[in-house]
């Protein structure tokens, strides 16, 4: 602690915020050394391969189980795509929601948010960084789930093709793309729940609030799906468009009803992140 | 002792250049400054000025305010009324131009329990305009090797005591140059060795010509480390200037010992000098006389003089003075 070290000038930029690029590794290298999110992708990437034991141990051999899971029987390639299936039922959201919840309201939580803001990152760049963040550990669960998936299904069920649900095959490329689009249209909806939820981060201190919204959220949007009388909303609810996933299953895939989930869940995403944004420039910090 | 909030701001009220420069000398500046949250008022036509390269102690009772102050001077919070000016730039608006030659301790330290004490600091660093990327690691070690936490750099900040927490969030403050370094109850949690040590680098600090900003309801602290001093009393500035003619402001007395205390004293009275026993000898007021004068006065009486001492008044006296006389006029909101 001397006059000379405090003296020390290092090469000064002359600029009002730090190179982009610099915050978005920053943030993920924030984001992928919590052991929380290490501990979420673990149990994520374990889903499919209990799903295969399982069936496998369950199994009577023969095919003709129920839905997809009995499907799974010598079809390897659809491992990937029920395992994407049940985890976006629940797990996938919730795990999205804490990485949200984390974003904002964690870091408001610890202080942290205060001292980026006085660094100073700017108040929209800061949601930028923190959407990339949550987008990208998103975007690895899915990713995570089907590649697990694809390796857990050819060790245990074998084939290297894909027997869709329209009783076609298709070639390991064309297999390999279907897994692709799953995983890829799995991200979105996630994205779409989390972008809400980081609107809900924004609002609190307490990242609990964040969880337990999101969730509530989710099961509102279940019982609204079950109201006769609400019919005409059926086709705005953005969990009720999740059982188009096993699309990705028929030949040819129908493309319908797959659009308009992802429009849906542009939608969502851009409701939920422009309130975001709203909260985080006006909010105290 | 404040300028009038209203007339302050009628120069630079509606359609004032919000870019106009300070005049050179002034690092902070908040004009008619109002906060209200929530129907409470926190900060109430505030006129501070911090001048530059001073070491200005922010003085006040918890709830006096200092922290609201000092997080509209940071941008933080947007004021409810009035003005405030950091480094020549109109906050919050200015920030990205104002706030990276501004280090920053406000409200207790900020970091990640599950990273390390080197990982933590980074982070902030990652997000300093004014750091090339190439120069981060090095600011990092240099900000660790600064507060002494070379050797606790890869334990995990929840490990870490009270006093290194704080001294992470001074090293944050630190890790590039600045221009203004704002410190909120810097000391808190602090040992008598860590307290030593913010003052020694609060010195530095000073000799590197940065301005300081430091608040703290901790007297002696601030008497010890601080050019100017602005007193808060209820979301107000009470008084504000330089230190010591603050202080000269009060009573000089001057503190003789002897052992004829009592000839002392009636020799002192016969002379119509203001006197009292206290433990230490005599508290005489110079008030009306000067200490050459009362010291012959007692040497001609035949007391004998040990050591005779100028007591300043000290800032506890000069504050309890402040704060007891202050007009009640903070308008109470109804909650």
């Amino acid at each position: 602690m001397t006059a000379a070290t405090l003296a020390v000038t290092p090469t000064v930029r002359s600029a009002t915020s730090a190179p982009m690029g610099r915050l978005l590794r920053s943030e993920l290298r924030w984001v992928f050394k919590r052991p929380r999110t290490w501990i979420a992708l673990t149990l994520l990437g374990l889903v499919p391969v209990v799903i295969a034991i399982g069936t496998r141990v369950g199994g009577s051999g023969d095919r003709g189980g129920p839905g997809l899971i009995g499907d799974l029987i010598g079809n390897g390639f659809v491992l990937p795509i029920v395992a994407l299936t049940v985890t976006l039922a629940v797990l996938l959201p919730l795990v999205g929601a804490m990485w949200s919840a984390d974003a904002l309201a964690g870091e408001a939580a610890h202080s942290t948010l205060r001292y980026l803001l006085v660094a100073p990152v700017g108040r929209v760049r800061l949601l930028v960084v923190k959407t990339f963040g949550v987008a990208t550990a998103v975007l690895t669960a899915a990713v995570l789930i089907s590649v697990v998936g694809m390796i857990t299904g050819y060790l245990v069920f074998g084939s290297h093709e894909l027997l869709t649900l329209s009783g076609t095959t298709l070639s390991f490329g064309d297999a390999l793309a279907r897994v692709a689009i799953a995983a890829g249209w799995v991200a979105v909806q996630v994205w779409a729940v989390c972008a809400v939820a980081l609107a809900v981060s924004a609002c609190t201190e307490h990242p609990m609030v964040v969880m337990a919204a999101t969730l509530a959220g989710a099961v509102v949007l279940g019982v609204l799906a079950n109201i006769p009388a609400l019919d005409w909303l059926q086709p705005y609810l953005l969990t009720n468009s999740w059982a188009s996933l096993t699309d990705v299953l028929r030949d040819p895939m129908p493309t319908g009803g797959l659009l308009h989930g992802l429009a849906l869940a542009g939608s969502y995403a851009l409701i939920g992140w422009s309130l975001a944004l709203a909260r985080v420039v006006t909010k105290d910090g | 002792m404040t300028t009038g909030g209203t007339a302050v701001q009628a120069g630079t009220g509606v359609g004032a250049d919000t870019q106009a420069p300070t005049p050179v000398g002034v690092a902070a500046r908040t004009t008619g400054l109002r906060k209200v949250f929530r129907g409470t008022v926190a900060v109430d036509h505030l006129d501070l000025e911090v001048p530059a390269g001073s070491v200005l102690g922010m003085l006040g009772p918890n709830g006096s305010g200092k922290t609201t102050t000092i997080r509209m001077l940071l941008g933080l919070v947007r004021p409810t009324e009035g003005d405030v000016e950091l480094l020549g730039q109109p906050m919050p608006d200015g920030a990205a131009h104002a706030l990276p030659r501004v280090g920053a301790l406000v409200e207790g330290p900020g970091f990640h329990p599950f990273l390390s004490g080197e990982d933590n600091l980074r982070r902030v660093a990652a997000a300093e305009p004014l750091l090339a990327t190439k120069d981060v690691h090095r600011s990092v070690s240099d900000a660790l090797d600064r507060v002494g936490l070379v050797a606790a750099r890869h334990r995990k900040f929840r490990a870490y005591s009270l006093g290194m927490k704080q001294r992470l969030g001074l090293a944050a403050a630190l890790l590039v140059p600045r221009e203004l370094v704002v410190l909120d109850e810097p000391t808190n949690g602090l040992d008598p060795a860590g307290t030593r040590e913010i003052r020694k680098v609060v010195a530095e600090l000073h000799a590197a010509g940065t301005t300081v900003l430091v608040s703290s309801h901790l007297l002696s602290e601030v008497e010890a480390t601080c050019t100017h001093v602005a007193v808060l009393h209820r979301g107000n500035v009470v008084a504000q200037g330089e230190l010591a003619p603050l202080l000269e402001a009060g009573n000089p007395t001057l503190l003789v010992t002897t052992p004829a205390r009592n000839e002392g004293v009636e020799a002192l009275r016969d002379n119509r000098i203001g006197v009292r026993l206290v433990d230490e000898g005599l508290l005489v007021d110079l008030a009306g006389t000067s200490a050459p004068a009362v010291v012959e006065t007692l040497v001609r009486s035949g007391v004998p003089v040990h050591e005779a001492r100028r007591q300043r008044a000290d800032l506890e006296e000069l504050f309890a003075r402040l704060t007891e006389s202050a007009p009640d006029d903070t308008p109470e909101v109804d909650r």
